[in-house]
């Protein structure tokens, strides 16, 4: 059998089991690919970790404050797996599209898409991770430039979630609005 | 989890002319908000003329926050341009209120895109005034076709992005904790709702809170400061 065999038979099958079924089954997939975004985070929180840890070795006398920063850091890297969540739980405890009017395979589509969308998360993750890392090592060196240091840091990580807070409206469109099922 | 409600809600409508408005509970939330300011404001307008030499008590407190509102605009946005602290002091003001009124259970006027987006404009209309103003009309126009006239629509669509992001950033967090909250309380279980929340709480309107505030306003300082260097 072909390739265009094949998927006929499997979009056959889809069209024909219960909508609501269809549904469940791939918010299911959905939420799992959503929380796969926790690789950014972690991986970024990660490297801030040990840039801190490093930093506290070379200079235990600026630690406190590059702890403080590691934390602060690392606790606006996290913004990317909490949107993942946030997709993930309301699939499984509130699914808005289980009630929607429409097609069944386009919005179980919609699930696994908004579910995609979140991987985009990883991105911001790493990258405010690594921000997070720098800037507690450069508060480690000259801790008397602590408040100058934050502000630069948290201005890059707020920039560097922007792909992340549009993957995030995309997520939320695919799930709560009627575009697609009108 | 049918009891689960994180929605803008449309609460009474209001005739005008052949078109229907309907007032919604971010409009709501918003006057209340509004009036707690308001409030504020004449409280401290009042006690201005008790005020005295030597600063004490509640005195020391209202001078305490001006002056970090000045010295947090003149060192993001230069010595020179002080005199934007009132307007952002207000506008850092009214956003950290409505972040933190999911502490008293309103529905924060900031997880509607209808605020964040009107928040966002205005910086961007003051971006295009003060660039305008501080470099003139042709250098304004020649700055989009820099470093090369290829690059026009490229330019644009950059100048088109920034209130977009800027609205929502802060959208996408404060809804991202309302929904999360929302879930909490929705939970069957009672035993979580006791101590619990309050840590979410503490998280979610008061960490992510008060820090989309600072983003928020200090990104749009940069914004209109950068404009009116050229």
């Amino acid at each position: 059998m072909d390739v265009m065999g094949i998927l006929d038979l499997l979009i056959g099958w889809m069209e024909k089991v219960d909508k609501r079924a269809l549904i469940l089954g791939f918010s299911a997939i959905g939420a799992g690919i959503a929380m796969i975004a926790g690789i950014g985070p972690g991986v970024g929180q990660g490297f801030a970790a040990g840039k801190a840890a490093e930093s506290v070795g070379k200079n235990p006398k600026g630690g406190r404050q590059a702890t403080l920063v590691m934390l602060l850091g690392a606790a606006v890297a996290e913004t990317s797996g909490i949107f993942s969540l946030v997709i993930a739980i309301i699939m499984l405890f509130a699914n808005p599209l289980v009630t929607k009017e429409g097609v069944g395979i386009v919005l179980a589509a919609s699930a696994l898409g908004a579910g995609i969308s979140m991987l985009a998360g990883i991105g911001p993750g790493i990258g405010q991770g690594y921000a997070a890392g720098k800037s507690a090592e450069a508060v480690g060196k000259r801790p008397g430039l602590q408040s100058v240091i934050v502000r630069t840091m948290l201005l890059g990580q707020a920039v560097a979630q922007t792909t992340g807070i549009y993957a995030l409206v995309i997520a939320l469109l695919l799930l709560f609005s009627q575009i697609l099922t009108k | 989890m049918e009891n689960l409600d994180f929605y803008n809600h449309n609460i009474f409508p209001i005739q005008i002319g052949d078109n229907q408005f309907w007032i919604t509970t971010t409009i709501v939330n918003t006057w209340i908000i509004m009036g707690v300011l308001f409030v504020f404001a004449i409280i401290v307008r009042l006690s201005l003329k008790k005020f005295e030499d030597i600063p004490k008590g509640f005195q020391n407190v209202i001078e305490a926050i001006v002056d970090i509102f000045y010295s947090f605009t003149s060192s993001t946005m230069g010595e020179k341009n002080k005199g934007f602290a009132p307007f952002y002091g207000s506008m850092f003001l009214f956003i950290l209120l409505a972040n933190l009124s999911g502490l008293v259970g309103l529905r924060p006027p900031t997880a509607d895109i209808a605020t964040t987006l009107s928040l966002a404009l205005m910086t961007f209309f003051m971006v295009q005034g003060y660039g305008i103003k501080s470099n003139g009309i042709g250098k304004y126009i020649k700055g989009f076709f820099e470093p090369i006239p290829f690059l026009f629509p490229l330019n644009v669509i950059g100048e088109l992005a920034n209130p977009v992001s800027l609205s929502f950033r802060l959208f996408g967090n404060i809804l991202g904790g309302t929904i999360i909250m929302a879930l909490w309380y929705s939970m069957p279980w009672i035993a979580l709702k006791i101590g619990l929340p309050a840590v979410l709480h503490a998280y979610f309107d008061v960490f992510a809170g008060v820090l989309q505030t600072f983003i928020f306003v200090m990104l749009s300082m940069t914004f209109v400061s950068s404009a009116m260097e050229g």
